[in-house]
C-alpha cells in the first residue's frame, strides 16, 4: 500500500519535472558526470596517480589533455577527479542536511529558549564568510583528507537548510491536522516523523542539492588554496597544481590552457546542472514559482 | 537609536561567540602552538619549553587562558606571524586597503550593473532575451573565482598582453603626481575587479529579476496600469524601487560572501590583499596568521553587516529607528 502511494508520488513528481526543459538539462549533464565518476577506470586511458611520460607534455593523440608536472596523465586525472568532486559534494552536502534539518525541526517543533539559541548560532555561523572559516577549521584540525574536508563543509554548510526547515516546521506545526493528531494523544515523536518530516522532505531534497553544489563550490576553492587531499585528487586540486607547478608556462612559455579550462569547465557544467536540478524541483514544490 | 544599540550590542555578542568557538575548537583539536611549532623540535629542552610555557601563561587553567585570549583578542592583540616575523595584527592591516579597494568598486559597479539588467530581464520575461540571459548568468554564477580569473590571465594578460600579470603597483615606480598613481593602480586591479565584478553580475542579476518578477505580480501594479501610469515609469518608479530593498538586504550579506571571492581571486593575480595573505599563511604553516586573519575578516563582514542594517532601516520606514 505504502509502496504505491511511493510509485504514484514518484510517477505525478516526473511527470511535471519532464515538462521543466531546464531541469531536463540539468539532469542529463549530471548523469553524464555521474557516469564519468562511476566508470572512471573503464574510461581512464591510465591510471592518474603513476607517472606515464615525461612531465609537462602537450596534448597528443597518446595524452588527450597532456601530463602535469610530475609526467601524469592529465585526462586521467580528470576523469578520475570526477570521483573526488562529486563524492565530497554529495557527502558534505549530505551531512550540512541532516545536521540543518535536525536543528531546524527541534528548534521549529520546541520553540522557546531552545529556538532562541539554536537559531542565534546559526545566524553566527552563517554570518561568518565560509572560505576563511573553512581554512581555519581545516588549519585547526591540521590534516589534509578526504574526511576532514568533508567534516569541514558539513560543519559551515548547514544553516541554510536549517533556517528553511525550521520555518516549514513552524508553518506545519500550526496546521489543522497536526493540531487533530495533538488531540487525539499523539507524541511529539509521532508528529515530528509522521507528519512534519513527510511534508518537509520535498524541501529537504531541493536544499540538498542546492547544498552540493555549494559543497562542490567550497571544495573547488579550498584545494585550489592547497588544502586537498594528494591522494584524493579532485578537479580544484588539479587546478591547483596546475597553478602552482607549471601550469603557466608549460606551452611554450605560455599557459597550458589544456591543463587550466577542462577542470574549471567540469566544475562550472555540474554546479549549474545542479542548480538548474535544483530550480526545477523548486518550482515543483512551489508553484508560484513557474515562470510567469 | 535603541535600535542601533540593539544592532551593536547583538554583533559584539556574535563575536565574542565566534573567539570562544576558535579557542575551544583549537584546544579540543589539540591545537597547542606549542605541540604543534616546538615539541618536535629535538633541540629544544623539555625544561626550556616548560619555562616558555609559563611565560606565554600556558600553565594556567584553561578558563584562564580562554579569559586572556579573550581579552587578547579584542584588543587586537593576535599574537605574532611566524612567517612574516611581525605582529599578525600589522601585517593584517597592511594588506586590508587592497581588500577593501576591490570588494567595495566591486560591490558598486556590480549592483548598479545587476540592477538594471536584473530589471530589463524581468520586464522581458518569458522572451528570448530573458531565457538566454538567465541562463547565461546561471552558468557564470557557477564558475569558480579562481578559475574565471585564470581564464582572464591566459587571454588578456598571455595572449592579449593588454594587463598586468601580477600585483597592485608597477614595482619602482615614482609617481609624478596622484593621477598616475590611481591610474597605476586600476590598470593592476582591473583583471581581479572584472573577475569579482562578472562573478557578483551572474549571481545578482538573477536575484533582482526573480525580486522585480515578485513585485511586477502585486496588485497596485496593476492599479498603476489601470491609471495609465507609462510604462517606463511603471518600471523604474513602482517595480524597481520596491524590488530594491531586498537587494539592499541581500548586499549586507553579500560582503561575507565576495571576501571568499576575494581570497580565490587575490591569491591568482598575486594581489597583495588580506585573501592572498591568508593564502600565504596556509601554504607556510603560520597558524597564528591565519587565525588573526580570520578574526579581522570577521569584525569587518559584522561592521558591514552592521552599516547595512542601518541603511535599510533609512531605506525602510518600516523599520522603528
Amino acid at each position: 500500500m505504502r509502496l504505491d502511494q511511493l510509485k504514484k508520488s514518484i510517477r505525478n513528481f516526473a511527470s511535471v519535472y519532464k515538462s521543466s526543459k531546464s531541469g531536463l538539462l540539468g539532469l542529463v549533464i549530471l548523469l553524464f558526470f555521474v557516469f564519468m565518476a562511476i566508470f572512471a577506470p573503464f574510461l581512464a586511458p591510465y591510471d592518474p596517480y603513476k607517472r606515464v611520460d615525461r612531465p609537462l607534455k602537450p596534448p597528443s593523440d597518446k595524452y588527450l589533455l597532456g601530463t602535469n608536472d610530475i609526467g601524469q596523465d592529465i585526462f586521467s586525472e580528470l576523469i578520475y577527479g570526477t570521483r573526488v568532486s562529486l563524492l565530497i559534494g554529495f557527502a558534505a552536502a549530505f551531512f550540512s542536511v541532516t545536521i540543518g534539518t535536525l536543528v531546524g525541526v527541534v528548534s521549529g517543533f520546541l520553540g522557546g529558549a531552545v529556538e532562541e539559541v539554536l537559531m542565534r548560532f546559526t545566524d553566527v555561523i552563517m554570518i561568518l564568510p565560509n572560505i576563511p572559516l573553512l581554512i581555519l577549521l581545516m588549519a585547526i584540525f591540521g590534516k589534509q583528507s578526504f574526511y576532514i574536508m568533508v567534516l569541514a563543509i558539513s560543519i559551515t554548510g548547514w544553516t541554510t537548510a536549517a533556517r528553511l526547515v525550521r520555518s516549514s516546521t513552524l508553518s506545519i506545526k500550526e496546521r489543522a491536522y497536526v493540531e487533530a493528531a495533538k488531540a487525539i494523544g499523539a507524541g511529539d515523536r509521532h508528529i515530528i516523523t509522521k507528519h512534519i518530516l513527510p511534508n518537509i522532505s520535498p524541501l529537504i531534497m531541493a536544499t540538498m542539492i542546492y547544498e552540493v553544489a555549494g559543497a562542490m563550490m567550497s571544495e573547488a576553492g579550498l584545494a585550489f588554496l592547497g588544502l586537498g587531499d594528494p591522494s584524493n585528487k579532485s578537479w580544484g586540486m588539479i587546478l591547483h597544481y596546475a597553478e602552482t607547478s607549471g601550469g603557466w608556462y608549460a606551452n611554450m612559455g605560455y599557459p597550458a590552457w589544456w591543463w587550466i579550462i577542462p577542470p574549471g569547465l567540469c566544475i562550472a557544467l555540474t554546479v549549474a546542472s545542479l542548480v538548474l536540478i535544483g530550480q526545477a524541483m523548486e518550482e515543483i514544490i512551489n508553484p508560484r514559482l513557474r515562470r510567469r | 537609536m535603541a535600535y542601533i544599540i540593539k544592532r551593536t550590542v547583538s554583533r559584539i555578542i556574535t563575536f565574542a561567540i565566534v573567539i570562544s568557538l576558535v579557542f575551544f575548537l583549537a584546544r579540543s583539536a589539540g591545537t597547542d602552538p606549542f605541540e604543534r611549532y616546538l615539541s618536535e623540535d629535538p633541540r629544544i629542552p623539555p625544561e626550556q619549553i616548560q619555562r616558555l610555557r609559563a611565560r606565554f601563561g600556558l600553565d594556567k587553567p584553561l578558563y584562564m587562558q580562554y579569559l586572556d585570549f579573550i581579552t587578547n583578542t579584542l584588543t587586537g592583540e593576535f599574537g605574532y606571524s611566524l612567517y612574516f616575523h611581525r605582529p599578525v595584527f600589522d601585517v593584517v592591516m597592511e594588506r586590508m586597503p587592497y581588500t577593501l579597494f576591490l570588494l567595495s568598486i566591486s560591490i558598486i559597479i556590480s549592483t548598479i550593473v545587476s540592477f538594471v539588467v536584473g530589471v530589463y530581464f524581468a520586464w522581458k520575461r518569458g522572451t528570448k532575451v530573458d531565457l538566454w540571459g538567465t541562463n547565461v548568468c546561471m552558468f557564470i554564477r557557477s564558475t569558480p573565482h579562481f578559475w574565471l580569473g585564470m581564464i582572464l590571465l591566459i587571454v588578456f594578460a598571455y595572449y592579449y598582453p593588454i594587463f598586468p600579470l601580477f600585483g597592485a603597483l608597477t614595482p619602482g615606480i615614482t609617481y609624478s603626481n596622484t593621477f598616475e598613481y590611481i591610474g597605476d593602480l586600476l590598470y593592476h586591479a582591473a583583471l581581479p575587479l572584472t573577475t569579482l565584478i562578472v562573478r557578483e553580475i551572474g549571481m545578482y542579476v538573477l536575484y533582482m529579476r526573480n525580486s522585480t518578477v515578485e513585485v511586477l505580480g502585486e496588485d497596485y501594479m496593476l492599479t498603476a496600469k489601470a491609471k495609465g501610469v507609462s510604462a517606463r515609469s511603471i518600471m523604474f518608479k513602482h517595480a524597481a524601487r520596491n524590488a530594491m530593498l531586498p537587494m539592499v538586504t541581500v548586499t549586507a550579506l553579500r560582503f561575507g560572501f565576495m571576501v571568499n571571492g576575494a581570497i580565490l581571486t587575490e591569491t591568482v593575480f598575486s594581489y597583495p590583499g588580506t585573501g592572498r595573505l591568508i593564502y600565504q599563511a596556509i601554504i607556510n604553516d603560520d597558524f597564528f596568521l591565519l587565525q588573526g586573519a580570520f578574526f579581522i575578516i570577521a569584525v569587518a563582514v559584522l561592521l558591514a553587516n552592521l552599516i547595512a542594517d542601518l541603511i535599510c532601516a533609512w531605506l525602510d520606514p518600516r523599520i522603528k529607528m
